[in-house]
């Protein structure tokens, strides 16, 4: 099968329109036709994003959705496979969507997260929930304070590895296709559109300046980086760090970049001697020392310290390792959801505070 | 994917959460970023609160016990069993030989028509549940001081306060989202006090930890006030305006200076003196108090001596200060609010008041008993020939589990009502199966009065049905008809009958993250903290006695103090958490926490199994040494079935309250073979 | 079946169970593909309803499959209480190989301690099959009680075969007269040419730690001390995350490593980032 994974391309190649913003909510409804369409709402203030019923309701104007898009392409909890008398069955959702609205930091992280799963043997699961995915991003013009993708390069906007990404000019938007399939889904609608001007481009121009120039606060993970590797972070800082978490697991099942699972089995009665099992997989997160425990008990992760030191050394030092790219967007999630106050923001800042001087 | 906002299901923080749902199916659960408790987080129970609502085990039709087994049977069949038994009973023995539990875990609206059904279907006020195991002595002791028995303040002021006092309770781990607050109080400079004869978490970040031997709350708090009193550092004015009866309390705390309270409590004088100075010197002081508190035989006079501490320092009637009972389960605050104890009805109205006696007869056209019922503890010891029992587990969650189970055993009839098959079900003559929080609609209350509205995310598993709707089959059959179209309609009866919910109605709680009780009509926006201007009871009482040790100590033959509890990863009998893979991973065995010196002493290794003896029985449990616990004591978490620690709890009670005392008896230790 | 879902085992039949010791058992199991495998590979077993573990091939690639699995919790648990004729799920084979090239030409020195054998057990019929590529095989097998020595038949016949086989108890008892003590306590029987060996160690992780000290400092090259390591896994493939090691996933870059590779992921992690967390890789 084809598949329809962003294919990173050069600017001068990019395909561009313009749709007045007037049309927005008809091409959706187009779109709705052929695809589920999933798009943050507002509820109670809270940025939600779940399947549209009503496309005048769609956030446009608002800050990333909680929790992130991964949670379409990896569910927090998701059946595998049964097991019946009949042999066993795949269930794998292969639904097409368009997930419209989200955010630049979250594309970025969709992009280092098929190179996680589709690279070696490929996740079947995320792979096919991906194939049948297209995400409609949104360049960000109202970053939340606890945002700093813009540092990282993963945001406000995308240079390359959207499907398609929208700027907001105003009265209308300009359009950018990524790649090809979302070049021939846009050329399915091209009578909505027309070719950008120069006053576009401009326009264009000034929408990333200005976005850019929203952000309070950069947050240097290099700075981060750097410190831990020259072994300038010391564990006492670490023991501090640890020393206020929660043990929610929330940094990384909010996190678009937290990608490990376990696997439960469950037995179902689905009728006298007919026992079906169902597999499944759920989030499951490196904060718990459970995680790592080794049949009989042995815990080899039981101090909390190593935990937490895991999860920042994965983001900071191993991913640029093993992906090329900090395990982290910059997208704040983790500092929204963090009881303890030690999300990567923080922890960066702090870090900074105690060591870069001297 | 469809997203449904609820609340967590767990503890008495009452977080906001939303429900996924795909194909009919939960696929997960996000928190909400502005509910005002949870704030875009969540505990590690919420986080995984997706699970148990799917796991086979659930209960998925109606069960009757046939020749000691249960089988399979229709609702009609079990419903029409359930009626007759109880109606047979009733005839024959009268309707105080059955005895109801409502249950914690259960809608407001549930509540209250379980006490309607015990009060005009049965004809009994036999109605209690779980919160007469954790709180009841806070609703008798502050009833007593204030005239109302609920956390004064809000969770949101937390982070602006300036001290926070926390005795008995482990907070980051038990209400972990007020730990949150808490925490981040303390980044904005306020001072925590933390009085807890465990190095509980909190303890990390406190400036002052009073280590106190357990079941010696009574006299560190007074000889706190005796500091307070003997510096000066009274408001003298709130205790003049607002106060009654200091004189005669002013006599008593003379009695408890800090070097005698340094002898009973082993906290040094100096610092009770320093933790006097530091609650009493700041204006923004807040007070919280939990389980360790309430569940002595003194906790009434526990809860008094915290009233009194809190009046003396004229912290209360304003935001940022208070008196703060942190409640455990998430809805026992609106269990009792909605009258599901044996002397009141709903809001608080009590039974033996001849005026709301009427105003419930005239609403629900029955006569009503009008002798106050018997508790919890007084239905499972003697009392009762026949039992129904909604989403509780006295076998598990009761002290002295051995003696709970022969009376269940005893008992005529036994009806539970839940949502998993639990170890009190093991006694039932009909099990009927119930809906989980994400199969219904209704009204959760937490612990600082907020009535909030939870969502039906997907349908309940094959046959099973909300609670509600099972109590209005049964009491139908019983000859008292209920009939409602949907819980919204329970709540207009329930704002009908109850001042505190005047205004609660579903569509004004689904329009923001529900209202803070007291909040008496349709244009109240709820009440941030209590006792403004003047007490619930008009003028605020001192109320304090004298010390009284605890029921058991440890002597010759039971060395040690045993002191219980939960931990952070489990909940209460394990019904939902062991259901959770990822929790249960994380403590699947029953862990004793004993110090490092006993542990030498015994010869104790770390992880070694010992056997753990009191006077009423006897569990194997696995060894955690840990400076956590102080020497002498040892604490066990009561969530696990295969290693009870409420076998060998003393089901000593509370006078008044009629709690048991959970957090104090004699054991023996030793290895396992 | 679907054969591009790799998370979808396939059935395979136990045809053969033998108890080796009171904890562990032998399967013998057949695919109804051929399936081809290395020495060192592992792959997940499950039975439906219990879940899935990693077992590593304890045959050769010219023997059917076989699996040596001692009871330790609930799928083992659940695999012990499977009969000939039953079936269970297996897929892979996962992971890197022992590499045989580190060891041509050269003496070689096995290690195992417990089931460690199990997994080295393919890697001495190499040698036994192709033993002109090798100088000689010397296997050191340390078990805890004498009830739990396993393979000592097969010990007395590859023996016959030139293994040079030494085997030791730990806690010994009246029916144990051979030697006693510690596997590395041995080490000194062993007559190899040290500086010039390999050494292929497996067992439990003190037990590995200790051995590969031990044959380091008798002056086999940290490259050619070989070890196969042992975490969480659910995966198998390098998504789950549960075996990690510092950058590393134990199913996909292992569970096969080299000492001079675990030295160097301590030296740049330093302690405590794996389930290792000893002085040694620490992570
Ligand atoms: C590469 C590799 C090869 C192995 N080869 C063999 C072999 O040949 N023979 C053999 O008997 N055993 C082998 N093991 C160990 C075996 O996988 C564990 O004993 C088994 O997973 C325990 O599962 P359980 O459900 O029975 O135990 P439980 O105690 O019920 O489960 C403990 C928990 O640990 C998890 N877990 C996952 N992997 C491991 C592990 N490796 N060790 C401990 N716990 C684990 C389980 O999934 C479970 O969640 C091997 C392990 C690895 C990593
Ligand atoms: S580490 Fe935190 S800020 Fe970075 S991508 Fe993950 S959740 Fe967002
Ligand atoms: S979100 Fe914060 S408190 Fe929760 S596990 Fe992560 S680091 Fe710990
Ligand atoms: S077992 Fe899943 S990543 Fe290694």
């Amino acid at each position: 099968m084809k598949k329809n994974m962003p294919v990173p391309i050069k600017t001068e190649a990019v395909k561009e329109w313009v749709l007045d913003k007037n049309h927005l909510s008809y091409w959706l409804r187009q779109l709705r036709k052929d695809f589920e369409l999933v798009a943050p709402l507002r509820e109670r203030n809270d940025i939600v994003l779940k399947r549209i019923d009503r496309i005048h309701e769609i956030a446009l104007d608002c800050p990333a959705s909680i929790p992130s898009p991964k949670e379409f392409l990896f569910p927090q909890f998701e059946p595998m496979l049964t097991k019946g008398t009949d042999g066993i069955s795949d269930l794998r959702d292969g639904s097409k969507r368009v997930i419209f609205g989200v955010r630049s930091c979250d594309v970025s992280a969709v992009n280092l997260l098929d190179k996680f799963y589709l690279s070696g043997i490929a996740d079947p699961y995320y792979e096919s929930r991906r194939k049948n995915t297209l995400f409609i991003s949104l360049v960000c013009n109202v970053p939340d304070g606890t945002c700093f993708c813009a540092g990282l390069g993963t945001g406000p906007y995308l240079k390359t590895g959207y499907d398609i990404q929208l700027y907001d000019l105003g009265d209308r938007y300009l359009l950018q296709a990524g790649s090809k399939d979302a070049e021939r889904l846009v050329g399915r609608h091209r009578f909505l559109m027309r070719k950008p001007s120069k006053t576009d481009h401009e326009d264009q121009y000034e929408a990333q300046a200005s976005s850019k120039a929203m952000f309070a606060e950069r947050i240097s993970l290099e700075g981060a980086r750097q410190m831990i590797t020259d072994g300038k972070v010391a564990d006492d800082f670490w023991q501090d760090v640890a020393e206020r978490c929660f043990e929610c697991g929330g940094c990384v099942y909010e996190c678009p970049l937290c990608t490990c699972f376990s696997v439960i089995d469950r037995k179902y009665n689905a009728g006298p001697a007919d026992e079906q099992v169902e597999r499944s997989r759920l989030w499951d997160a490196c904060m718990f020392k459970g995680f790592t425990g080794m049949a009989g008990g042995a815990l080899p992760a039981e101090k909390r310290i190593l935990r937490t030191k895991r999860w920042f050394y994965h983001k900071l030092i191993y991913y640029p390792e093993t992906l090329g790219a900090f395990g982290c967007t910059g997208c704040g999630r983790c500092t929204i959801t963090c009881p303890g106050k030690i999300d990567m923001a923080s922890v960066v800042h702090r870090m900074g505070n105690e060591y870069s001087k001297g | 994917m469809e997203k449904f906002l609820t609340v967590c299901p767990y503890c008495g923080c009452g977080c906001g959460l939303y429900l996924h749902t795909e194909g009919g199916r939960i696929t997960g659960v996000s928190p909400s970023r502005n509910h005002p408790v949870n704030t875009g987080s969540l505990c590690v129970k919420g986080w995984n609160s997706y699970e148990f609502i799917q796991h086979p085990d659930r209960l998925k039709y109606p069960m009757i016990r046939e020749r000691g087994a249960l089988r399979r049977a229709t609702w009609k069949e079990a419903l029409r069993k359930v009626a007759g038994e109880l109606s047979r009973i009733k005839d024959s023995r009268g309707p105080d030989a059955i005895g109801v539990l409502s249950s914690a875990k259960c809608t407001n609206e549930e509540n209250y028509l379980m006490m309607k059904f015990a009060r005009a279907a049965i004809g009994t006020n036999n109605i209690d549940h779980c919160a007469r195991l954790c709180h009841s002595s806070s609703v008798g002791g502050l009833s007593a001081a204030f005239g109302s028995g609920a956390m004064t303040n809000s969770i949101t002021e937390i982070k602006d306060a300036r001290v926070l006092f926390v005795i008995g309770s482990n907070t980051t781990e038990q209400h972990p989202m007020i730990g949150m607050h808490m925490l981040d109080a303390v980044d904005r400079g306020a001072s925590l006090i933390v009085a807890d004869p465990r190095k509980i978490p909190l303890a990390g970040f406190a400036r002052i930890h009073l280590r106190h031997r357990c079941g010696t709350d009574v006299a560190l708090l007074l000889s706190i006030m005796n500091v307070i009193v003997a510096e000066g550092l009274v408001d003298v004015e709130f205790v003049r305006r607002r106060t009654e009866n200091f004189d005669a309390f002013s006599s008593l705390l003379e009695e408890y200076r800090p070097d005698t309270g340094e002898r009973i409590t082993g906290v040094k004088a100096d610092d009770i003196k320093k933790a006097a100075r530091l609650y009493a010197s700041e204006k923004r002081s807040m007070f919280f108090y939990s389980m360790g508190i309430t569940q002595h035989v003194t906790g009434v006079d526990n809860v008094k001596a915290c009233a009194d501490l809190v009046m003396l320092a004229g912290h209360i009637g304003l935001p940022m200060t208070g008196l703060n009972p942190l409640r455990g389960q998430n809805n026992v605050q609106g269990a009792c609010d909605m009258g599901a104890l044996p002397d009141y009805y709903s809001g608080y109205q009590a039974v033996k008041n001849p005026a709301s006696r009427r105003k419930f007869e005239k609403a629900w056209r029955k006569r009503l008993p009008d002798r106050p019922g018997l508790t919890l503890m007084e239905m499972l010891h003697d009392g009762v020939r026949a039992m129904f029992v909604m989403g509780e587990n006295p076998a598990l969650s009761d002290p002295d589990t051995t003696h709970v189970r022969e009376r269940l055993e005893r008992l005529d009839f036994l009806a539970v009502q839940d949502i998993f098959l639990t170890e009190t079900s093991e006694y039932a003559d009909v099990v009927l199966p119930a809906a989980s929080f994400a199969e219904k609609d209704g009204t959760f209350t937490n612990t600082e009065r907020r009535v909030q509205l939870i969502r039906k995310a997907v349908e309940p598993p094959q046959e099973a049905r909300p609670d509600w709707q099972i109590i209005c089959n049964l009491s139908g059959l019983m000859g008292a008809k209920m009939h409602y179209r949907g819980t919204y309609e329970i709540m207009e009866e329930i704002a009908l009958l109850t001042p505190h919910y005047g205004g609660t109605l579903h569509h004004r709680l689904d329009e923001g993250f529900g209202l803070q009780w007291p909040c008496p009509d349709i244009s109240h926006t709820g009440t941030p903290y209590l006792h403004r201007k003047k007490f619930a009871r008009g003028l605020g009482s001192f109320t304090s006695v004298g010390y009284m040790p605890p029921a058991e100590l440890p002597d010759g033959d039971f060395p040690f103090l045993l002191t219980t509890g939960r931990i952070s990863f489990q909940y209460h009998t394990g019904t939902m958490t062991r259901r959770t893979h990822i929790i249960e991973r994380e403590e699947p065995v029953c862990l004793m926490e004993i110090n490092p010196e006993d542990a030498k002493r015994l010869g104790i290794a770390e992880r070694q199994g010992v056997r753990v003896k009191s006077r009423r029985g006897e569990i194997t449990v696995t060894a955690a040494i840990t400076e956590r616990t102080p020497e002498g004591t040892v604490f066990l978490p009561f969530h696990y079935r295969e290693a009870a620690a409420n076998i060998l709890t003393n089901p000593a009670l509370d006078p008044a309250a009629k709690i048991p005392e959970f957090k104090v008896c004699a054991v023996a230790i030793e290895k396992a073979g | 079946m679907n054969a591009n879902n790799v998370y979808t085992p396939s059935e395979a039949l136990i045809e053969e169970v033998i108890t080796l010791s009171r904890n562990v058992n032998l399967y013998t199991v057949k695919t109804k593909e051929e399936i081809k495998w290395l020495p060192g590979q592992f792959f997940m077993v499950s039975v439906f309803g219990f879940g899935e573990a990693p077992i590593s091939v304890t045959s050769s690639a010219r023997e059917p499959l076989k699996f040596c699995i001692k009871k330790v919790g609930h799928v083992t648990g659940a695999i012990h209480g499977l009969r000939a004729g039953d079936t269970i799920g297996i897929r892979g084979p996962y992971g890197n190989a022992f590499p045989l090239d580190v060891a041509r030409g050269r003496d070689v020195v096995i290690i195992a301690g417990g089931l460690g054998i199990a997994p080295l057990r393919p890697l001495i019929h190499e040698f036994m099959e192709n033993g002109k590529d090798y100088a000689r095989v010397f296997l050191l097998s340390g078990s805890k009680t004498p009830a739990d020595v396993i393979y000592s038949e097969e010990c007395a016949l590859w023996e016959k075969r030139g293994i040079r086989v030494t085997l030791t108890v730990d806690c010994p008892d009246d029916s144990w007269d051979v030697c006693t003590g510690l596997v590395t306590a041995h080490l000194d029987k062993v007559e190899a040419d040290f500086q010039n060996a390999a050494s292929y160690i497996c067992g439990p992780e003190v037990m590995i730690e200790a051995a590969m000290k031990a044959v380091s400092a008798r002056g086999i090259p940290e490259e050619r001390i070989i070890t196969t390591l042992e975490a969480h896994m659910k995966c198998g493939v390098g998504k789950c995350g549960h075996c990690y090691m510092g950058p590393k996933y134990i199913c996909t870059d292992g569970p096969v490593f080299s000492y001079k590779e675990l030295r160097r992921l301590a030296e740049r992690f330093g302690k405590g980032h794996g389930p290792q967390d000893d002085p040694m890789w620490g992570y």
